[in-house]
């Protein structure tokens, strides 16, 4: 007996871009904490390229501040480097970095520099990390001028967004949840991915629309990104199966600057919106969402735009007090099924 | 049996390299030896096997294996190798494809009423109810017969209409200038007295059989009213239909029936109780026809709106309070609030229990049960026993019976009779051999007729093989059938019989009163 063939998994997806990447770019450079072969990085996204690229992987100590500015400098230098930050939380170590040199430094000097940098971070829980290897942390670099927030989700083209992150002039910061990593990358087939039809809007760092109607009608929009996508998805199946509430699904992967155009297009369509991040709840990606989308579209919304999120609280090593801070399948049922007009 | 299952030897992965196997599949192994490699990305390490006993392997050599699996079996016994195998070749076995279609819940639930195979949906993505209900549309149209435009388009499959039920000529018209008056000052009418209401509507046109008994206060009046023998409407009756009013033999209703409709077409042998109201909104509606089956039976206060078509089958129980409705009341559909009109039909032998409700578009599939209380949307499949809010089918109407179970029911009948009339004060005989006298008249339980006896006598019976000579009775329980005729004894163990649902023909048929 053997396993059966099914889709690349994420971390698989994510690698052979890095080969592809590195192949066509002289210029591309990885830096990071235990890249080198035969470890390969803490979640192997970047094995078999340190073999063969001895020169452009480099190996650093545990010391996000200055890796930040190395990588920073790099960049201005003309090089494109890519930081891979073991673990999301610690960006937090690189913020003065970002906050007062990698997102000025354009607009500080006339646009005659660029900060190419693409800054590699798996966020997300549900792994039993504790409190400060879990977090979604997304929310904090989604208030700063002139830098481009990706999330990847497990539907996404994962290759191609960290192709264009590459390309990007700008700082990209490249979210990818640790989740992804173990799960296959599905793609649309046919135009679809299991019921669900799908679409996919934007450029380069598309959001993928899902709908169960064909794009003709919709109970409520819920507008989503990376690993929460999943949980999303089960979701909104859910919600299918058990009272056949047909919601759109809107899978970002651009998170800032924030464009909600095949948000708003879908809103058209279903008049209401939830929110759905694993980050926690205050001043999140959602409360911005809801913003925009209640200010771009005030006469299409029938109800208040409803939040998912993590509860405001720090994320336990127990996997069952985790679950309990985690937005969860229910959360996002429940959160639809509020909606005026939702449930009879 | 043992299990090897991969273990996590590194927080950061979630799959491990099984690199080598050190031993054959299938060969003996014992507690502590290596059986293979696994390469983590922090370790290379040996796994042992947890016991002795033959190892069953459940993955190839250098292929990833996700953290948590079992990737080995040992087998300590043959029987556990044996199940092993037998477990392999299910795990083996395809899918079947419905299995992977996605349907929703309300979906499955109308396809498993209707019986429809839901791989018969040809759509990509979810199967919705709206997709069965297509399904179930196409199904009825092919079915439905054409015309009947008095039923728009409502399928009669599963119903028998009662011989009343459209005659089309004009038997039974009423003089014009009679109908006006009776319209315009009903009262009038009312005050008669029975025996004159019958000639005044017979001088009018209207066709009005032998003993047709017109309750005190009651009042019949329709372009067309068609009266047959012994029909009988109760005290402060009140008939008012746009069209006509046919009504078969023997039918009565209880004191304050309301009848109020376009079209009401009635059979023979109905019984319905007190405060009976047919009508409601919508009574004068052109579709607003009511259609009710021989036999039925319609209880205390039972109420049925018609302003859609409503067709109750023959020898149907529609007990006490239970509620018809063929259309909703509401809020605007602009508004997107429901406006509902739909026909409700209840197949032939169907039976709606104490205070249940059906709502617009329900039918009840012949021979179904819908349980007391229970609110009926949609509709129940024949034969199905359904209960709750909303009603779902959740088992069979009726049992089905062994041949010594019947018999011996049957058997039970004699005893229970037996008992009945010697508890009235009656003068009864002993039970001897499933036999005894009252009033002169032998009765009998025989698994077969077959012919012959001393009268007078009745006999009851699960199949008749010979003549049924004069002054026996005999009374074919499952063929519901009687042959010969007999007197006050036939009719008081015919009665009994019908209490216990066994109505037989020749029929219509009424007791007359007699012994129970």
């Amino acid at each position: 007996m053997t396993t059966t063939a099914q889709p690349r998994r994420g971390v698989q997806a994510l690698n052979e871009a890095l080969h592809a990447i590195f192949a066509s770019r002289d210029d591309v450079v990885l830096l990071g904490e235990d890249v080198l072969d035969p470890y390969g990085g803490a979640f192997k996204v970047t094995q078999g390229l340190s073999d063969a690229y001895p020169d452009r992987v480099l190996t650093t100590p545990i010391s996000e501040a200055s890796l930040f500015g190395v990588a920073a400098g790099m960049a201005l230098r003309g090089q494109r480097p890519i930081l891979e930050i073991m673990f999301g939380d610690f960006v937090a170590l690189g913020l003065d970095q970002i906050v007062n040199g990698i997102s000025k430094f354009r607009e500080m000097y006339d646009d005659q520099v660029t900060v190419p940098l693409v800054v590699r971070a798996p966020m997300g829980a549900r792994r039993g990390y504790g409190p400060t290897h879990s977090q979604s942390l997304e929310k904090l670099l989604l208030g700063i001028p002139n830098i481009c927030v990706v999330a990847c989700s497990e539907c996404h083209d994962l290759g191609a967004l960290l192709t264009a992150a590459v390309e990007d002039e700008r700082p990209v910061f490249f979210i990818e949840n640790k989740l992804l990593y173990g799960r296959p990358n599905r793609r649309p087939e046919d135009g679809h991915i299991g019921e669900l039809a799908v679409r996919e809007s934007g450029d380069p760092y598309p959001a993928l629309i899902f709908s169960a109607t064909d794009f003709t009608e919709g109970t409520a929009t819920v507008v989503t990104y990376g690993g929460m996508l999943p949980i999303v998805l089960d979701a909104v199946t859910e919600l299918i199966l058990e009272h056949e509430i047909f919601c759109d699904v809107v899978a970002l992967s651009q998170l800032a600057p924030m464009e909600l155009d095949s948000v708003l297009e879908s809103v058209a369509r279903t008049g209401a919106v939830v929110t759905a991040e694993e980050g926690t709840l205050t001043g999140g990606f959602g409360a911005e969402v809801a913003a925009r989308v209640q200010n771009a579209a005030w006469s299409d919304l029938r109800a208040p735009v409803r939040r998912v999120a993590a509860r405001d609280g720090i994320i336990p090593s127990a996997r069952s007090l985790e679950d309990d801070m985690l937005p969860s399948v229910e959360d996002v049922v429940t959160a639809v099924m509020a909606l005026d007009g939702v449930a009879r | 049996m043992l299990e090897i299952v991969l273990t996590r030897e590194d927080a950061n992965t979630e799959y491990a390299l099984l690199a080598e196997w050190l031993v054959e599949d299938r060969t003996e192994v014992t507690v502590g030896q290596a059986v293979c490699v696994v390469e983590t990305t922090k370790a290379t390490v040996e796994v042992e096997s947890p016991g002795a006993g033959t190892i069953v392997q459940l993955y190839a050599e250098d292929v990833e294996v996700e953290l948590g699996k079992t990737i080995a079996f040992v087998a300590e016994t043959a029987e556990e190798l044996a199940s092993l195998d037998a477990g392999a070749r299910e795990r083996t076995l395809p899918k079947p494809p419905a299995g992977d279609r996605k349907a929703t819940r309300k979906a499955v639930e109308l396809a498993e009423l209707h019986g429809i195979d839901l791989s018969a949906v040809e759509k990509r993505g979810f199967i919705t109810e709206k997709d069965v209900e297509d399904l179930v549309a196409r199904a009825k149209a092919v079915a439905a017969p054409a015309g009947e435009s008095i039923l728009a388009g409502v399928s009669t499959e599963g119903v028998s209409l009662p011989s009343t039920f459209d005659s089309g000529d004009e038997t039974g018209a009423l003089d014009p200038g009679f109908l006006a008056s009776l319209r315009a000052d009903p009262d009038a009418f009312r005050s008669l007295s029975p025996a004159d209401k019958v000639a005044a509507l017979r001088g009018a046109g209207a066709w009005i059989g032998d003993g047709v008994e017109l309750g005190e206060g009651s009042l019949v009046a329709a372009p067309r009213v068609v009266l047959e023998d012994g029909v009988r409407i109760g005290p402060r009756g009140t008939i008012l239909c746009e069209e006509i009013v046919a009504i078969g033999e023997l039918s009565q209703f209880g004191p304050d029936l309301e009848l109020r409709c376009r079209r009401a077409f009635l059979g023979a042998g109905i019984w319905a109780g007190r405060s009976i109201r047919f009508g409601g909104g919508g009574h004068r509606d052109p579709w607003a026809t009511l259609s009710v089956g021989d036999l039925a039976f319609v209880g205390d206060e039972a109420f049925v709106n018609v302003c859609r078509p409503v067709l109750i089958g023959r020898e149907v129980f529609l007990t006490m309070r239970s509620m018809i409705v063929t259309h909703n009341v509401g809020h605007s559909v602009l508004e997107g609030f429901e406006n509902r009109f739909a026909p409700v039909v209840l197949e032939d032998r169907s039976q709606v229990g104490l205070g249940a409700v059906l709502y617009a578009g329900s039918r009840i599939g012949a021979e179904a049960i819908v349980a007391s209380s229970s609110y009926v949307v949609g509709e129940i499949p024949a034969g199905a026993f359904a209960i709750g809010v909303p009603a779902k089918p959740t088992g069979s109407s009726s049992h089905k019976l062994s041949d010594a179970r019947r018999l011996e029911l049957a058997r039970r009948m004699i005893d229970d009779l037996h008992e009945l009339l010697a508890l009235r004060g009656h003068e009864v005989s002993a039970i001897e051999n499933d036999s005894f006298e009252v009033a002169g008249t032998r009765v009998l339980f025989t698994p077969s007729y077959r012919g012959g006896l001393e009268p007078p006598a009745v006999v009851l019976t699960l199949e008749v093989r010979g003549d049924v000579p004069a002054g026996i009775a005999v009374l074919d329980l499952l063929a519901r059938r009687v042959h010969g005729t007999g007197d006050v004894v036939l009719d008081s163990v015919r009665e009994f019989c019908r209490k216990r649902g066994i109505r037989f023909e020749p029929g219509p048929w009424r007791y007359p009163g007699g012994l129970v």
